[in-house]
């Protein structure tokens, strides 16, 4: 064969160079990753799975919900949120006064705009998000200000962004978040919304069974098949099962009849609930929403 | 089929014949110069792999400037590390104490007192002898040493705020300020107070 070396060579190293670049440098990059850590707080990140959600994500797997749910969110920037939360001793008056003695300061420049428009709607209510900048040096000297002034204020990092506008999450997915998903299904196609953290947006373990069960039940036209086949129809026994759907009467099976999960529904339900990105990581930072304990 | 294809110069017998010649230095300097704007912007725009780092963020300066420094939630999560590591030793990390070591913060009233100045004042001299809480006479085998003086008014500030709005307990905020103040007040007592010295004191 004439140039057979070549060809074998041109093949070697095309196949080789993919595998190089596909496989053996993303895990040189974060096949060490290890637990990460939730910010201010010593709980690592992410939380391991139950068996039973674990075993979901081979239901997801297998009905290839990945063909039209993603598991990332994007996010396309950050900003900083000035909120005041308390006065001290002076009054609305003396704080407008005080903002208005600011503006001459360079690093306000860009925001002199928005803070205009915060004193003029503004009636003394509190707290009150008076600041919301992409402009990070203005919102901490904004805040230094304040705290010098002996006035209350809190700076709140919020991530922004088109999936994060849709809630579909709170902040961007990172690596950390798919440390226990074997295989990781991130989907590439977004025919439903994304799942990155539907245990949050609908923690209720029924309504995703009603929703696996008859999407149109609780969906209004939602394009989602039925996943009927991972319940089972069977008459109502001596007493009816404490699992059975709460189904509208559309949707209701035949009289008599009941709607009971199968184990794979209810594992498939575990694995879903299991998906809530919700934690503040150092890669992926925001101020979460203040829950007193 | 047309006279595109006819030479449009005076026949010539010559083949035409490829010869070597330099790359024109112009070429040269346009490349190096287009190399050298691509990998400014590549290297600008987190060209470089760091696992720590997603977009929109582009450096780990950036990442660091922008963790939440603030906030309720902040001060909280400070409050309860420096409990867990200095005082939920005796008074235990849910607040329900421990018998013969210490008493319980969990719905006492020490700590959620309207006053702030006694409960500020007790890990900053330190507390002897029996003490009174829920309405339990209780003694105990040691005293507590002043284990607050050593705290920042930061950190003290963000511990007794802790104790006061976890375990159920609902009391108001400490600030620094407020214990720098205090602190200032009460000196450097050589004794640690007893539980009537306390009730002396302001509220």
């Amino acid at each position: 064969m004439k140039n057979g070396f070549a060809v074998f060579f041109a093949v070697f190293v095309a196949l080789g160079g993919s595998w190089l670049g596909l496989v053996v440098g993303p895990t040189l990059q974060l096949g060490t990753a290890t637990l990460d850590t939730v910010l201010n707080s010593s709980d690592t990140w992410p939380q391991q799975r139950t068996g039973e959600a674990t075993l979901g994500l081979q239901i997801y797997r297998a009905n290839g919900c990945a063909a039209c749910h993603t598991e990332q969110v994007r996010q396309d920037g950050v900003q900083a949120e000035v909120s005041l939360t308390g006065l001290g001793k002076s009054k609305p008056e003396d704080f407008k006064a005080f903002v208005q003695s600011l503006f001459i300061l360079p690093e306000l420049e860009k925001v002199t705009n928005d803070l205009t428009a915060f004193l003029k709607d503004w009636n003394g209510e509190l707290p009150k998000t008076f600041l919301t900048t992409d402009d990070l040096e203005a919102a901490n000297t904004m805040a230094d200000r304040l705290k010098a002034a002996g006035l209350k204020s809190e700076t709140l990092i919020v991530a922004t962004g088109a999936d994060i506008a849709h809630g579909w999450g709170i902040r961007r997915s990172v690596a950390a978040d798919y440390l226990y998903d074997v295989p990781v299904q991130l989907g590439s196609l977004r025919v439903g919304p994304d799942l990155a953290a539907v245990g949050v947006r609908d923690p209720l373990a029924s309504w995703q069974l009603l929703h696996l069960y008859a999407p149109g039940a609780v969906v209004k036209n939602s394009a989602m098949p039925s996943f009927k086949f991972l319940f089972e129809v069977s008459k109502i026994g001596a007493a009816p099962s404490p699992d059975a759907l709460n189904l509208p009467k559309e949707f209701a099976p035949p009289a008599g009849c009941e709607v009971v999960p199968k184990p794979e529904a209810k594992e498939l339900v575990a694995y879903l609930l299991s998906l809530r990105a919700d934690a503040p990581l150092y890669e992926a930072p925001f101020t979460p929403a203040i829950t007193k304990p | 089929m047309s006279e595109e294809n006819q030479p449009s110069s005076a026949p010539s017998n010559t083949e035409p014949v490829a010869t070597r010649s330099t790359v024109p230095m112009w070429i040269v300097v346009v490349t190096l110069v287009l190399l050298f704007l691509g990998f400014r912007y590549f290297d600008g725009h987190s060209g470089w792999f760091d696992a720590r780092i997603y977009a929109p963020y582009t450096s780990a300066e950036q990442l660091d400037a922008y963790q939440p420094r603030s906030g309720a939630a902040a001060e909280l999560a400070q409050g309860k590390k420096v409990f867990d590591t200095v005082c939920g030793i005796c008074h235990g990390v849910d607040g329900m104490g421990k018998p013969g070591t210490a008493p319980p913060l969990a719905g006492s009233e020490w700590v959620i007192a309207g006053g702030i100045h006694r409960l500020t004042e007790i890990p900053l001299a330190g507390l002897n002898g029996p003490i009174k809480v829920k309405g339990q006479p209780m003694t105990f085998a040691s005293g507590m040493v002043p284990i607050g003086a050593a705290l920042s008014d930061a950190d003290l500030a963000a511990v007794l705020t802790y104790i006061r709005s976890s375990w159920g307990n609902k009391a108001g905020e400490i600030t620094a300020d407020d214990v720098k103040t205090i602190r200032a007040a009460l000196g450097a007592p050589s004794q640690p107070m007893t539980s009537e010295q306390l009730m002396k004191m302001p509220e």
